[in-house]
């Protein structure tokens, strides 16, 4: 397009420039297009199918879907635990579908918190350990003591620091396992099912604690979900069906 | 130390001490069975070779061996000789003897053996003969009409070579000593059983009743041997013996070990067979138990990946847990063996035709295979670890 001289700068394309980067800036996650095929020796069985999300900072998302709909695979490719055959995925900005298992590594470190469905803690390390684990990666050991201190004291294990998962109920491992995803100050919170294994008054302890952490810490979360009650806690859900959005 | 450096030890440290105790004490338990039993195959063989060595040195030829200088049937001036050599230092005793080319007949039972003229009291302080007497007694100097003969000429049940022995001579009995058409009656005195074939087929008199029947022999030997202070370097000795005597063939015992020295070898050499195929499965044992315990740990590990542990962090942390296990493994087969299989042995030696053997274990043999089970225990552990670390990250987390 030529633009005539004398004419204001309004219509020159930086704003658009700004607008679009303040859009990207918004975006704790961007999928385009993935796509990820599972084999078993001859057959084959496509999880994702060109897939598109995305996820604003300081969303609470639930990805909802029948068993077999993908919804972890999904899950797993967004956090960083595997790779899309296909497309693009970005973390805060940073495209991260070709980066070395060394730097992904590094995102799961520092930037992502992951809590798996059964719980995966270390079982020979206690509680305030299995927090302190990661942080002991980035700072001084006593650094990570005072930190898994207070996020255990935060979700409610104050007086059990020093027990070990088999002497935790499976309501504290998962809170135990979120203090440890919390614990390096991440901005996006990856959760599997995380109530799948618990009973209702445990799933609605978890289920406030991310609500908290949503709402008054700004942390977005991206919960993958089959019970319909836990609809409401999320701001926006998303659907899987055979590996597609709807 | 920063924290990240920190974190392997503190793994493995908390996977020793919060692990399942069953299966660490199981896992030790193997690593002890694989380190006592490559140190027990090697000590064994170390054992009878030493024990076969000893068999010689103490029975036979001393620690050195002297014989006429070449052209010569006899060393002359023997007594002198004997002094002389006994003055050398590092020498504890010397003892000259002379073989009689004699045959021994008793009940019609008649055989080459050989028989040595000796010196009782030079004899005694240079080989264990006189303590070997399981029969009477030994011989004294003046013993004129006295012979000790070895257990393998005296004969009996049970005797290895009966076949070709008197059949069961008893201490008090009559022998008769024939050579060059002459005769002489002497009484069994003692019978040695030294453990040692070839040293129980031989028969002793006294230089003294050699020279009674042969004048021309006194003073005069066909070896010499001699036994040296511990800690003396007998190649040394040797050198300076040689140095006195100006024609004898003076040898360490090992040169005129003749069959023996070949067994010796054989066994050395088997010992390095068996070395070698102790390591191999000790080896194998060591890889399939820490292997195990790693595999079993695959999906922590995957964990540890997902929550962003460096892989240097767990593999060090396995390759540590490895070594101490091996260390531990080390540690208590050291003292199981040194403290109970060891004196058992010693009180229950393995009995051979050559000798009891006893357990035997050098420094060096132990240094080597103790670090043979450490670096086998690193590499078992470094493999499935690496080998885990480097998996797809799903299948490790899912255990898969």
């Amino acid at each position: 397009m030529q633009i005539p001289p004398g004419v204001p700068d309004l219509f020159l394309p930086i704003p658009i420039k700004q607008e679009l980067g303040s859009v990207m800036k918004k975006l704790a996650i961007q999928a385009r297009n993935i796509s990820k095929t599972y084999y078993a020796g001859t057959k084959k069985f496509k999880a994702l199918n060109e897939v598109s999300i995305e996820v604003r900072s300081g969303e609470f998302v639930m990805i909802t879907g029948r068993n077999g709909s993908g919804k972890s695979t999904l899950l797993h490719q967004l956090a960083l635990l595997d790779s899309p055959d296909v497309g693009e995925i970005r973390i805060q900005g940073e495209i991260t579908s070709h980066l070395p298992e060394s730097r992904r590594m590094g995102l799961r470190l520092s930037r992502l918190g992951y809590i798996f469905q059964e719980y995966a803690l270390i079982a020979e390390l206690t509680a305030l350990e299995n927090v302190m684990l990661p942080a002991m990666m980035l700072g001084s050991s006593g650094l990570a003591k005072r930190k898994a201190t207070d996020l255990l004291n935060k979700v409610g294990l104050e007086q059990k620091f020093s027990r070990l998962p088999s002497q935790l109920s499976g309501g504290e491992q998962q809170k135990v396992a979120i203090a440890r995803a919390l614990v390096n100050d991440p901005k996006i919170i990856f959760a599997d099912e995380p109530t799948a294994n618990l009973d209702t008054v445990a799933s609605k302890d978890i289920l406030s604690i991310f609500k908290f952490l949503n709402e008054k810490e700004g942390i977005t979360i991206l919960m993958v979900t089959h019970e319909p009650e836990e609809l409401s806690y999320a701001s926006r859900k998303i659907n899987l069906v055979d590996g597609r959005v709807v | 130390m920063n924290s990240q450096l920190r974190l392997p030890f503190y793994l493995t440290w908390q996977y020793i001490r919060r692990g399942k105790k069953w299966t660490l004490a199981l896992t030790l338990m193997m690593m002890t069975i694989a380190f006592i039993n490559l140190i027990f195959i090697s000590s064994l063989f170390a054992g009878i070779i030493d024990g076969s060595n000893k068999q010689i040195i103490n029975t036979m030829t001393g620690d050195i061996y002297i014989t006429p200088p070449n052209g010569q049937d006899l060393i002359y001036n023997k007594d002198k000789i004997v002094r002389d050599i006994e003055a050398v230092d590092g020498v504890l005793a010397a003892s000259a003897q002379i073989r009689v080319p004699a045959t021994l007949e008793y009940n019609h039972l008649r055989g080459n053996w050989q028989i040595l003229a000796i010196n009782p009291d030079d004899e005694r302080l240079v080989t264990n003969l006189a303590d070997k007497i399981v029969s009477g007694t030994f011989l004294t100097q003046d013993d004129e009409d006295q012979i000790i003969i070895g257990r393998q000429i005296a004969g009996g049940d049970g005797v290895e070579e009966n076949a070709f022995s008197f059949k069961g001579a008893k201490v008090g009995e009559k022998v008769t000593m024939s050579f060059n058409g002459f005769s002489k009656e002497f009484t069994i005195k003692g019978i040695s059983y030294t453990k040692f074939l070839e040293s129980d087929k031989r028969a002793f008199i006294s230089e003294k009743a050699l020279s009674k029947i042969i004048p021309s022999t006194q003073n005069s030997a066909t070896t010499i041997t001699v036994k040296t202070k511990d800690n003396t370097s007998s190649e040394t000795t040797v050198a300076i013996i040689k140095s006195k005597l100006d024609n004898s063939n003076v040898y360490l015992w090992s040169e005129v070990a003749g069959m023996m020295k070949s067994v010796g070898e054989s066994f050395v050499s088997i010992n390095v067979l068996m070395s070698f195929v102790g390591v191999l499965i000790a080896a194998v044992t060591i890889f399939i138990v820490i292997y195990v315990d790693i595999v079993n740990k695959k999906k922590q590990i995957g964990i540890l990946r997902a929550i962003g542990i460096k892989p240097y962090i767990i593999i060090l942390s396995y390759v540590i847990l490895s070594a101490v296990y091996s260390v531990i493994g080390v540690a208590l087969g050291t003292v199981i063996f040194k403290f109970a299989i060891i004196p058992y042995f010693q009180t229950h030696p393995f009995v051979l035709p050559i000798c009891d053997a006893v357990l035997v274990l050098s420094n060096t043999e132990y240094i080597i295979r103790a670090e043979t089970i450490m670096w086998v225990s690193v590499i078992s552990g470094l493999i499935p670890a690496t080998i885990t670390v480097r998996s797809n990250l799903l299948d490790a987390i899912l255990g898969k």
